[in-house]
């Protein structure tokens, strides 16, 4: 099935053509992108730059699927190779858009234009849970035809706004969340207390490598409470800040501040996922939650200590651990949208009729129920 | 296309080669202490967009300019504290420090906003990207120049990264090949990382007069934890909740902001999870910095009552009231609702104005001299 998304949930407009679990084209405009990322959502231009970039990002990421909305007079088809017809492979048979989580007016862009293209083209119009995209994004393939049959997982979610361990397919259960900041966002914060600008996360990673991380001593958030489901970056935050407050700090102190933090933090995260796995390899559910993947998602998912530390966690436990094939679907994009709209569709998600469409508003809460 | 193999006695024949391509809107490869950067004037809108075809570079995406020195990097950009002790620690090196424009005005033509620079050099909102090479070559050629030249890499946008110069000829097509008007090769380069990018830009000091800010009857306690810190929340709801309204509910009700104000990791958050929890919300409160702005209702309405909804605000990537009000600030201060808004104070002058229509307590949070002690202060603005 061949289907265009559209994810407008931050700051980036993004659209993408995928086919099945094959990614044909995945496009963003992205209007800070020489800034490091996972920062969240730019304030002054949330609602009205979504809405004049939508139409570019859209027939751009048409263009480069050479893929076709069905019933339209369109400019493409003469560039197409054997596309046209209506059993043709890259015409578009659905609409799909992220409807939260996120910031109301920045989806209600996206949302607003997929309505209006899948009543144009008379198509139907999927809602798509954005952190569904996250979870589904490792299993996302540069070339293969076939769709797999989605493994029985566990689902980690690191990014800007979202830190969730989640038990996943058919449906998803929140397992662990985050009491307070997300990961991606206390390592912004903790960049930018050493003076690495504001989001720095990205930054701070680079830093880390150089600096030696038993340097100082930072205390593990909820320590001897990790099998509680939660995890807790607030703490770590205040410490850091005790340690670097009013210091002007060499660059050697910086790159070994730097180390020390995400260290810590990602020995916390480690450690609940940890703990939480054991706990259900021992429980009496053990039949009912048998997983055989760990899949990672989210903008943290691309820092490589992050990386070295779940491989090794995936050999302790068994799992085969899953990371988005590049960075790009790391971040915030579309092309993770069109990948779960696939199986909401087969779940029957999909609206269909002019009255089912009308129907389908932003969710900027949108979660995932708890076990 | 001329090709210049970098030789001791080359090296001003490079210089001189370099910047006459330069001045002629050319675009040419030089090496770096990180990779093969693309450069031409970043004045000129012609260069830059001959060097948007070589990059075929997604729109939107600014690029990040060579200046010689902190000095002419200054002729362009605001120097703010973070920025400049950047500069002193790790510059000339392989980082980029994004700073404001000194002549940015936003919404204006793009073509007349700032005539220092092509349309596309600095980003949307105003914000240019500044590094100093620690590779002596570049920084001769920029100085020589006279003014700053680009600084991407010499690759299209997601290419191989280009340590040697058949890097970029073996990547590129015939056409683009045109586009090069001169190739500094200097041999392969060591492998380095390309330069790491720090935005200063959040770090700002805000605009706004906090003296303004007057709290009458102003209480203070030391809160000794982050408990401590929620149930002074919780004691501040009951003392104000009679206030609080929903949308359709009776007059004499308003809307009430909980307006915080204190340093990263103070217990701004901790704050509103107890006032969420006082008013019976039983979701998580989280913090609200990527998203900007959460919402919250309490998990019961008694008697089919519209209930009271809380909104949690994050100001800290917010630099003036009117982006508060894209967030729709005046709708849910009519819908009588409770607001906690973090960074306060850098929205104070927008709070302000709303002081007819809202209850607004001010709560100072400040970093005492246990781990975990704070000293509160708070008040009626």
């Amino acid at each position: 099935m061949t289907i265009l998304a559209i994810d407008t949930s931050c700051d980036d407009t993004a659209a993408a053509v995928t086919r099945d679990n094959r990614i044909l084209s995945n496009v963003i405009w992205s209007q800070a992108a020489l800034h490091a990322k996972w920062g969240g959502v730019v304030p002054s231009l949330a609602k009205r730059a979504h809405q004049d970039r939508l139409p570019w990002v859209v027939s751009r990421a048409l263009r480069l699927a050479r893929a076709n909305l069905p019933n339209s007079a369109n400019l493409f088809t003469r560039h197409s190779f054997g596309v046209g017809g209506p059993n043709s492979p890259n015409l578009i048979a659905a609409i799909a858009v992220t409807v939260g989580p996120g910031l109301a007016p920045a989806l209600e862009a996206g949302i607003h234009y997929a309505k209006q293209l899948a009543l144009l083209h008379e198509i139907p119009l999927i809602p798509v849970n954005h952190l569904e995209g996250h979870v589904i994004s490792s299993l996302a393939r540069p070339n293969l035809p076939n769709s797999p049959n989605l493994p029985n997982s566990l689902a980690l979610i690191v990014s800007g706004g979202h830190t969730q361990l989640v038990l996943s397919f058919p449906s998803h259960r929140i397992l662990a969340d985050t009491l307070d900041d997300a990961l991606g966002e206390a390592l912004d914060k903790a960049a930018r207390m050493l003076g690495l600008g504001y989001p720095g996360g990205a930054v701070l990673e680079k830093f880390a490598k150089q600096g030696n991380p038993q340097k100082y001593k930072l205390p593990l958030p909820l320590l001897g409470r990790e099998n509680q489901g939660a995890f807790s970056f607030s703490g770590l935050k205040t410490a850091f800040y005790r340690l670097v407050e009013g210091k002007e700090l060499t660059k050697q102190e910086i790159c070994d501040l730097a180390a020390c933090f995400q260290s810590t933090a990602l020995d916390h995260l480690i450690r609940v996922v940890s703990k939480t796995i054991s706990h259900f390899n021992h429980s009496s559910h053990s039949n009912n939650f048998d997983f055989s993947d760990l899949l990672i998602g989210g903008g943290v998912a691309a820092n490589i200590e992050l990386r070295k530390r779940l491989r090794k966690l995936g050999k302790q436990f068994d799992l085969k651990v899953h990371f988005p094939y590049s960075k790009k679907l790391c971040t915030d994009n579309a092309a993770m949208i069109g990948l779960a709209a696939q199986w909401a569709f087969a779940r029957g998600e999909a609206a269909k009729t002019q009255a089912e469409i009308n129907l389908i508003d932003r969710q900027p809460n949108l979660t995932f129920p708890s076990l | 296309m001329k090709i210049i193999n970098l030789g001791k006695s080359a090296r001003q024949t490079a210089i001189i080669s370099a910047v006459a391509a330069l001045r002629r809107g050319g675009l040419v490869i030089y090496p770096t202490e990180t990779v093969y950067g693309a450069g031409v004037d970043a004045a000129s809108p012609q260069a830059v967009a001959k060097l948007a075809k070589f990059k075929s570079r997604p729109l939107g995406k600014p690029y990040s300019v060579a200046a010689a020195d902190q000095k002419m990097a200054e002729r362009y950009v605001k120097l703010n504290h973070t920025a400049k002790k950047l500069y002193r620690a790790f510059l000339p090196g392989p980082l980029t420090v994004i700073s404001k424009l000194k002549t940015f005005k936003p919404f204006s033509h793009s073509s007349h906003f700032n005539h220092f620079l092509a349309p596309g050099v600095a980003s949307e909102t105003g914000t240019l990207g500044i590094r100093i090479s620690s590779y002596p070559l570049v920084t001769a050629i920029v100085k020589k120049f006279g003014r700053p030249i680009t600084a991407t890499s010499a690759n299209e946008a997601y290419k191989k990264r280009p340590y040697q110069i058949s890097d970029i000829i073996n990547q590129i097509s015939d056409r683009k090949k045109q586009l090069i008007d001169l190739i500094i090769d200097a041999g392969p380069l060591p492998r380095r990382e390309p330069s790491t990018v720090i935005d200063t830009t959040l770090d700002d000091p805000v605009t706004l007069r906090v003296g303004d800010i007057k709290i009458s009857n102003e209480d203070k306690i030391l809160s000794r934890s982050p408990e401590n810190t929620q149930n002074l929340a919780k004691e501040l709801w009951q003392k104000y909740q009679h206030f609080a309204g929903s949308p359709r509910c009776e007059a004499g009700r308003r809307a009430i902001i909980f307006a915080l104000e204190g340093p990263l990791g103070a217990g701004k958050t901790e704050f509103t999870k107890g006032l969420a929890r006082a008013m019976g919300i039983k979701k998580e409160i989280v913090s609200p910095t990527y998203n900007l702005s959460n919402e919250y209702s309490p998990a019961l309405t008694i008697n089919h009552q519209p209930s009271t909804i809380l909104h949690h605000l994050d100001a800290w990537r917010i630099e003036s009231g009117q982006e508060l009000e894209n967030l729709d600030f005046a709708g849910i201060i009519t819908d009588k609702s409770v607001i906690a808004v973090e960074w306060a104070d850098r929205v104070a002058d927008t709070i302000h104005a709303y002081s007819e229509d809202a209850v607004i307590i001010w709560i100072k949070i400040k970093y005492a001299k246990k781990q975990n002690e704070r000293l509160i202060n708070w008040g009626i603005l």
